[in-house]
């Protein structure tokens, strides 16, 4: 190894680091709970499908386009998804999420599921379900 | 316009080269595949690169243009063979744009990056070119939250791919089949 080499690792690492550690700091902190749900907005090819708020309560929620469905449940304030019949099954392996920003992926069916930061509420408000 | 000999031979040397190659990353391919990555807290749908270690070799060997018909030999074939033709589009925008990186730096930063670094920025590349994709068809940056940890596995994967090349260019380079193409960039 040449020490450009270890330049541009040393400069990548730091730059994930930047953002995985106050991630990993704040994480209990933006974390859904009683009285706090947190919300997720379903979007279709770019365009709101709808928006969901996480729950404590069990809630499936099925998103039915002309490329096939994709089935996802809410529970414990979180959200995953739980069947598609896409091709790839990639989107199933993404768990369940709870933390805002995070997202679920179905690429073959141009879904995107992400969690709404609990600051940002007021951009979903103004979409009736 | 009649080729000569030699130089009809060297077309056919080239094909040759070009074909083992992709037949090589397919394989890689389809073996990483299997790999079930999601387990170990990975953005799904992540893979460990191995194909790369053919492209960059290839890229040690032939020419530019010999590279990117290896790149869109292999990223079709994957896709038909592993039905993942509906993320074809990604996979091709994420392997172009990491083929353009590597082929870049050896043509221009050779002397100060060595075979590992190169092909850590091909991977990083990769990565970034597959999320950029994805945020242009979904219309939202949110993708890029799995970017860091795609950073740092990309390293991990680059240093493994770099050494894998460093000892397949030492092994071919030995072959007379590989003889001809060594006054190339070399390494």
């Amino acid at each position: 190894m040449k020490r450009a080499d270890v330049l541009l690792i040393s400069i990548v690492l730091i730059a994930a680091l930047a953002f995985l550690v106050p991630r990993w700091l704040s994480n209990d902190a933006d974390k859904g709970g009683p009285g706090k749900e947190l919300k997720a907005n379903i979007t279709v090819d770019g365009k709101l499908f709808k928006t969901i708020t996480l729950t404590k309560e069990e809630q499936t929620i099925e998103v039915r386009t002309e490329r096939g469905y994709n089935i996802l449940k809410v529970y414990d304030y979180g959200v995953e998804m739980f069947d598609a019949d896409c091709p790839d099954k990639v989107c199933l392996g993404f768990g369940f999420i709870t933390l805002p920003k995070q997202t679920i992926v179905c690429l073959p069916h141009r879904v995107l599921v992400e969690i709404a930061s609990a600051a940002g509420e007021d951009e979903v408000d103004g979409y009736v379900q | 316009m009649a080729m000569s000999s030699s130089e009809s031979a060297t077309a056919l040397k080239r094909t040759v080269i070009i074909a083992i190659f992709a037949a090589v990353a397919v394989v890689l391919s389809i073996v990483e595949a299997q790999i079930p990555l999601a387990g170990v807290g990975l953005m799904p749908g992540a893979k460990l690169g191995f194909a790369n270690i053919m492209i960059l070799t290839c890229i040690y060997f032939l020419r530019g243009r010999d590279v990117l018909v290896l790149v869109i030999l292999k990223t079709l074939l994957t896709a038909f063979l592993l039905g993942t033709l509906s993320s074809l589009l990604f996979s091709l925008f994420g392997s172009l744009f990491s083929f353009i990186v590597m082929f870049a730096l050896v043509k221009l930063g050779r002397r100060k990056f060595s075979v590992i670094g190169i092909s850590i920025a091909g991977g990083l590349a990769h990565n970034t070119g597959q999320l950029l994709a994805a945020s242009f068809v979904f219309n939202s940056t949110s993708i890029f939250y799995y970017l860091p940890v795609l950073l740092i596995t990309g390293i991990i994967t680059g240093i493994a791919v770099g050494f894998a090349v460093r000892y397949v260019v030492d092994s071919l380079s030995k072959i007379s089949l590989f003889e001809e193409f060594l006054n190339g960039p070399g390494h």
